[in-house]
């Protein structure tokens, strides 16, 4: 076990990984549900579905990107998330 | 629950900041949602129809389509109306501006056919009340235009971003002592804790509602942009198929009879019956008509009523928002969070919960306001901030309810005046709004309030006085009016606004949320 690290505010920088990498991470979290989620691309009107459940994926990350213990922590692991889903994406399909 | 107290602190900054800055536009928001709610009633209550030119029982559209059709063919070729439901002309079709869009000079021609069978048609300008409150609902009465989209629409997009937050960050907050004090309203403990109760109370008794408002609103305001992103991930997939248009142009000769239509709508599913019909395109490939079908017995996913969108010529269902069977399950699911925010998924019971938990919403916001200044003054009483705060609140939140009341007797009255009565009311909203606004920033949050409830509480009572008046003056008023809902409700909040108003006078100054500011001001 590693000692806590001390709580810090760290507001700006928070704000901000919780609205970018929030919107990104919400995106390509809908974008494999698309893909390969139930139905597959092709299911009727599953676009708009996908679409509607984007804002409240990424309201719920940017609310609760306040919890990290740091902006660094969490631009490192939002963002560390982020490459690594938008990796797999572009290997899987081969292009965005 | 137990959170870390470092934790809670930098959530109660979340809350503070984010509520302190998207509260005033989404009380506006809010209350006049609930006004949304019964939009159509408060129009029919300024501007009643006329007396009733048709029987709505088993009549027979077809020989008034028929004769339109003859005298005006371009004319109705380009677009019509039909409303399967009224009592006034049931045909209609616009000779300037069209049906999407604000526009104020709108031009209706209505046509019926009179008691010889003689076509007759009048031409009126279209009554836009109940799309002004519609109107301040979704942009809060910010005007401007950004794209094809009033830039109010935006401003509360990200309003309820931030509202979003608020709500996560309040539930934060509270969860260390929600258990012990959630049905608690203290009273003895001075007005701060009694405000902040009540605040919390209903902020936890209707989450739900508010998280769904929250995230359908962000949808409204941005899913242009959201489907733009979504396409960068689709591929060479596109988003929406589109329907190819049909081989051979049609024309309007060649319209097959209503009851026709009427039957093939009625039989794509059970239980929906049309109320209204537009037509549009009719010499062209892609001729529409979208029928507005009302079910009272099954949840509706547009705004009043389910729609289906039909071929005219050849009697094919193009698309609704029907309930689609199981192949369909995610238009399905759009569907239902249309209905939960537009609370067309309960009925008339449905309506009135939505109505009450709006107007709850928008106290929501009023007392976090309060609580915010209370908490600051009591800090440093003399920062600038919290005293124009203060005033902004106050001149806000009652300007915009007074300003409302105003427009609605104005409507009532306009017509005897003036014919195109949409720009007065508009004007009338901005005027009392403003001149508000102004007031309470010269003589103070005290006077301000004090004096606005008094008016609001004698302006609703006005309405309900100009309803008796007109109604008096007109030959055979009473008997085709059917508007006394809204005088009752109008009377209900008269008698609440000024119980507020004499409550608020009776107070001493330390039973009062709303710091008096008199050294400040002097200042």
């Amino acid at each position: 076990m590693t000692r806590p690290q001390k709580y810090q505010p760290t507001w700006l920088g928070k704000t901000f990984a919780g609205a970018l990498l929030g919107l990104a991470l919400a995106f390509i979290l809908i974008a494999f549900f698309a893909w390969y989620g139930p139905g597959g691309i092709d299911a009727r009107d599953k676009v708009q579905f996908n679409m509607w459940m984007i804002p409240p994926l990424w309201l719920s990350i940017f609310s609760f990107t306040y919890l990290f213990n740091s902006a660094k922590q969490a631009w490192l692991l939002l963002g560390g998330l982020t490459v690594l889903l938008y990796t797999g994406f572009f290997m899987l399909r081969g292009g965005l | 629950m137990k959170v870390r107290s470092d934790i809670l602190r930098t959530y109660q900054g979340v809350h503070t900041w984010t509520g302190i800055i998207a509260g005033l536009v989404l009380f506006i928001g809010f209350y006049a949602g609930s006004l949304t709610m019964f939009k159509h009633e408060i129009q029919q209550w300024a501007a009643p129809l006329q007396a009733s030119k048709v029987t709505v029982e088993n009549y027979d559209y077809q020989p008034l389509v028929d004769a339109a059709i003859a005298e005006k063919p371009v004319q109705l070729a380009k677009g019509f109306s039909l409303d399967l439901h009224t009592e006034d002309a049931p045909l209609s079709w616009y000779v300037k501006g069209g049906p999407r869009g604000m526009h104020l000079d709108n031009e209706l021609q209505t046509a019926y056919l009179s008691a010889k069978g003689q076509l007759t048609i009048e031409q009126q300008t279209e009554n836009k009340l109940a799309d002004l409150v519609d109107y301040l609902h979704r942009t809060a009465g910010i005007a401007g235009e950004i794209g094809h989209d009033q830039s109010g629409v935006y401003v509360l997009g990200i309003a309820s971003v931030l509202y979003f937050l608020a709500l996560v960050s309040g539930v934060i907050i509270l969860l260390p002592t929600l258990v012990k004090t959630f049905f608690a309203l203290r009273k003895e403990k001075g007005p701060s804790r009694f405000w902040l109760d009540s605040h919390n109370l209903i902020g936890i008794a209707s989450l739900p509602f508010h998280l769904v408002i929250a995230f359908t609103v962000v949808v409204f305001a941005f899913h242009d942009f959201i489907y733009g992103g979504l396409a960068q991930f689709y591929g060479d997939k596109p988003l929406f198929e589109r329907t190819p248009p049909a081989a051979q142009s049609y024309h309007i000769k060649d319209l097959p009879r209503i009851n026709e239509q009427i039957l093939a709508a009625k039989n794509y599913a059970p239980g929906y019956t049309p109320i209204h019909v537009r037509y549009s395109n009719l010499n062209s490939a892609t001729p529409s008509a979208v029928f507005m079908m009302s079910n009272k017995q099954a949840v509706v996913r547009g705004p009043v009523t389910d729609y289906l969108f039909m071929n005219p010529y050849t009697l094919e269902v193009v698309n609704s928002s029907y309930p689609q069977g199981d192949e369909s399950i995610w238009g399905n699911m759009v569907a239902s969070i249309f209905s939960l925010h537009f609370g067309t998924y309960g009925g008339e019971w449905g309506r009135w919960g939505y109505f009450i938990m709006g107007l709850l919403g928008a106290f929501l916001f009023y007392s976090g306001n309060l609580l915010w200044i209370d908490k600051r003054f009591k800090k440093d009483p003399t920062k600038r901030s919290t005293l124009f705060m203060a005033k902004l609140t106050i001149g806000v939140c009652l300007g915009s309810m007074l300003a409302v009341v105003s427009t609605l007797i104005t409507a009532k009255w306009l017509p005897s005046i003036v014919a195109n009565t949409n720009y007065g009311t508009l004007i009338c909203y901005y005027a009392v709004f403003f001149v508000f606004v102004g007031f309470t920033f010269v003589k103070g949050t005290s006077r301000a309030s004090a004096l606005g409830l008094y008016l609001l509480a004698a302006l609703c009572a006005i309405m309900v006085i100009s309803s008796f008046v007109i109604l008096l003056t007109t030959h055979n008023g009473f008997a085709l009016y059917s508007s006394y809902l809204v005088d009752a409700v109008a009377m209900i909040f008269s008698v609440i606004f000024f119980a507020l108003a004499k409550r608020n006078q009776r107070k001493a100054e330390p039973d009062r949320i709303m710091p008096s500011f008199n050294k400040l001001s002097q200042a």
